[in-house]
């Protein structure tokens, strides 16, 4: 291959500033993506019943209506991508139901008489006192 | 230039997927009457979660009053019996924290927690006479305990609920200790048990629920730490009337108490005593739980005030960091 | 290729000796006060892998690359340090090459590829090194300043392209 059968363009164009501003916007993308949503990106979401891991996947996979059964009990557990909430069980005491919608690492909702626990892991924390 | 970003990302990804450190233990278990995760990390980690998993379920037995072979549930009934000595030990450790405490925390108001139920299946509101008839049950002087034999006066009986849980972390940390795990989590529904750092060397980090919300009020950076929080959040009942009763009781008044406190979170050595004390703080209210710890020191405080503030003791200023997305009002308790 | 002359293998081997300088003068340079990684370098042997491809095809290019890694690696004395430099010197390579025929970019526009590669496989081998996924936070910064390395190595190798002419090559 020689220079004189094929001349380099040496001259800077305007798709090398297209290439530059590629460069920049990706340097941009991958900074959000990294630095903004540093905890919800990495939660994951883990349905555990009677002490058996049913479901486990990131918290933005687990969008959706899910229901579990287990003793004779029903949950019917509701994600929006963000939080994880149980909507509706038929248990006597409702306290999985009270406990509302949970979107933190380390937070949990527990359904004793279904033995059904949602778990978030990841994130800031490693667990929850209290 | 698309086909070069293509094949960097999937390059990215690639090492992505390619990296990963070991995994640490974790077993889950349902015992008494509430969701208990332990982690370990390191060699014997596995043997170390099973043998504290036995002994959370051994000491259930011991503990529970839903059991009616239980030491607690014999004592009950008969009124007298010879005990484990490790339920002789939790009670001579419960009665120590019910006189430290002046009663603000006191196993024997187990006929008023049977009463209200809030915890059961059938939690109602008891009528005022109700209550009284069985103020006159309630106070550590009814419990009588002599080496592993103890009695009760006729009607009394003891719930170890309020510090049972405590108990069974102290002995998970000694477990741990014995096995040489240098790192470990424990959460036995909420009571935690910090063993070393994480596997990478940094603090723990544990969070404190939020007892208004969904997510959490802070976060504290622990080590080789036990961390109970009591907080009228976690159990409670909604009356026909539609006012909430909740499941601390004041042995004072017979009835949930009226604290303006939202939760306390007890930092300290002892899980047992943690147990205890956080009960007992809830009951007194901030004003008498800053002078308790003023005047007991050996532990570590962060209230959370009805009126919105997060009051901690200055050893842990350094160690918590409020959640970014709650209002709350970060303050040190003056010593 | 076909055979290859002493002349060419004179070049190969100066341009080697070059690269080796180059990016042992990068490993001298306090980059570390910047970026708390060690391992990660500007790329100045950029330069000269960019300037191989123009003069001498993509396979020169390619073993001038190779051997300035290992030689390099060889007297830094650790392993660690090869991967740094191989897989970000390799996904320079790629870059440069796939850049340039994509036809359309200028010197300045391959090299711009080749410094933002270049950067992008240093942050993965400080991924497997570190066994930790968070280094990616460091590769924005990075990738600004490869605008930078980038655009001077452009303009090195623009000016080297220019003098090259007169080098009896053919």
């Amino acid at each position: 291959m020689s220079l004189k059968s094929s001349p380099p363009e040496c001259r800077p164009n305007r798709r090398d500033a297209l290439a530059a501003l590629a460069i920049a916007l990706a340097a941009l993308v991958i900074a959000l993506i990294y630095y903004i949503p540093a905890e919800t990106a990495s939660l994951q979401v883990s349905v555990s019943v009677d002490g058996r891991v049913e479901e486990f996947a990131p918290l933005s996979r687990y969008a959706g209506v899910h229901t579990y059964s287990h003793n004779g009990y029903t949950l019917t557990v509701s994600c929006d991508g963000a939080t994880v909430q149980v909507v509706s069980a038929n248990c006597p005491g409702q306290d999985c139901v009270h406990t509302g919608a949970v979107s933190k690492a380390g937070q949990s909702i527990v359904c004793l008489p279904a033995r059904i626990v949602i778990r978030l892991s990841g994130g800031a924390a490693d667990l929850t006192v209290g | 230039m698309r086909r070069f970003w293509a094949i960097a990302l999937s390059c990215v990804l690639l090492l992505l997927s390619g990296c990963g450190a070991a995994a640490p233990e974790e077993l889950t278990l349902f015992a008494m009457d509430t969701y208990m995760t332990l982690t370990a990390c390191g060699d014997g980690a596995k043997d170390a979660l099973e043998e504290a998993a036995q002994r959370i379920n051994a000491l259930e037995q011991l503990f529970s009053r839903t059991r009616e072979d239980s030491d607690v549930s014999r004592l009950n009934r008969q009124g007298s019996a010879s005990l484990h000595p490790e339920t002789a030990e939790l009670l001579a450790l419960s009665l120590s924290c019910a006189e430290a405490t002046g009663g603000a925390f006191d196993v024997t108001v187990a006929p008023l927690v049977s009463l209200w139920n809030v915890t059961g299946d059938t939690p109602r509101v008891p009528a005022r006479e109700e209550i009284d008839a069985l103020m006159p049950l309630v106070g550590v002087e009814h419990l009588h305990l002599d080496g592993t034999s103890a009695s009760l006066d006729e009607g009394c009986a003891v719930d170890l609920g309020g510090i049972a849980k405590g108990y069974a972390s102290d002995q998970v940390a000694a477990i741990f200790a014995a096995r040489g795990i240098r790192s470990g989590a424990v959460s036995l529904g909420g009571n935690v048990y910090v063993c070393g750092t994480r596997p990478d060397g940094t603090p723990w980090r544990v969070a404190v629920q939020d007892p208004q919300g969904a997510g959490y009020a802070c976060i504290l950076s622990l080590q080789d730490t036990f961390a109970v929080t009591s907080g009228a959040y976690q159990r409670n009942f909604t009356a026909p009337d539609g006012t909430v009763y909740h499941h601390i009781l004041d042995p004072a008044t017979g009835a949930p108490a009226q604290s303006d406190l939202l939760s306390v979170t007890v930092l300290g050595a002892s899980g047992s005593v943690a147990d205890a004390y956080s009960t007992a703080l809830f009951v007194m209210g901030q004003r008498q739980a800053e002078a308790f710890w003023r005047a007991q020191g050996g532990f570590s405080l962060v209230l959370i005030t009805a009126d919105g503030r997060v009051r901690c003791t200055p050893d842990l200023s350094e160690q918590l960091t409020l959640s970014e997305d709650t209002s709350y009002v970060l303050e040190v308790i003056s010593p | 290729m076909g055979r290859y002359s002493v002349k060419h293998l004179t070049l190969w081997a100066l341009l080697a000796a070059l690269a080796l300088g180059l990016s042992t003068l990068d490993g001298i340079l306090p980059l570390s006060a910047l970026l708390p990684l060690p391992g990660v370098k500007l790329g100045l042997a950029n330069i000269v892998t960019l300037f191989a491809l123009y003069v001498s095809g993509a396979p020169a290019a390619l073993a001038i690359l190779t051997v300035r890694c290992v030689l390099g690696a060889v007297f830094a004395g650790n392993a660690s340090a090869l991967l740094f430099s191989l897989l970000g010197g390799f996904c320079a390579m790629g870059a440069m090459i796939l850049a340039r025929r994509s036809g359309g970019l200028s010197v300045f526009g391959v090299s711009l590829c080749g410094a933002a590669a270049h950067n992008a496989g240093q942050i993965a081998a400080a991924m497997i090194v570190l066994g930790d996924t968070a280094v990616v936070g460091y590769l924005p910064f990075l990738l600004l300043l490869s605008l930078v390395t980038g655009s001077l190595t452009g303009l090195i190798v623009s000016r080297l392209l220019r003098a090259a002419v007169y080098l009896p090559l053919s």
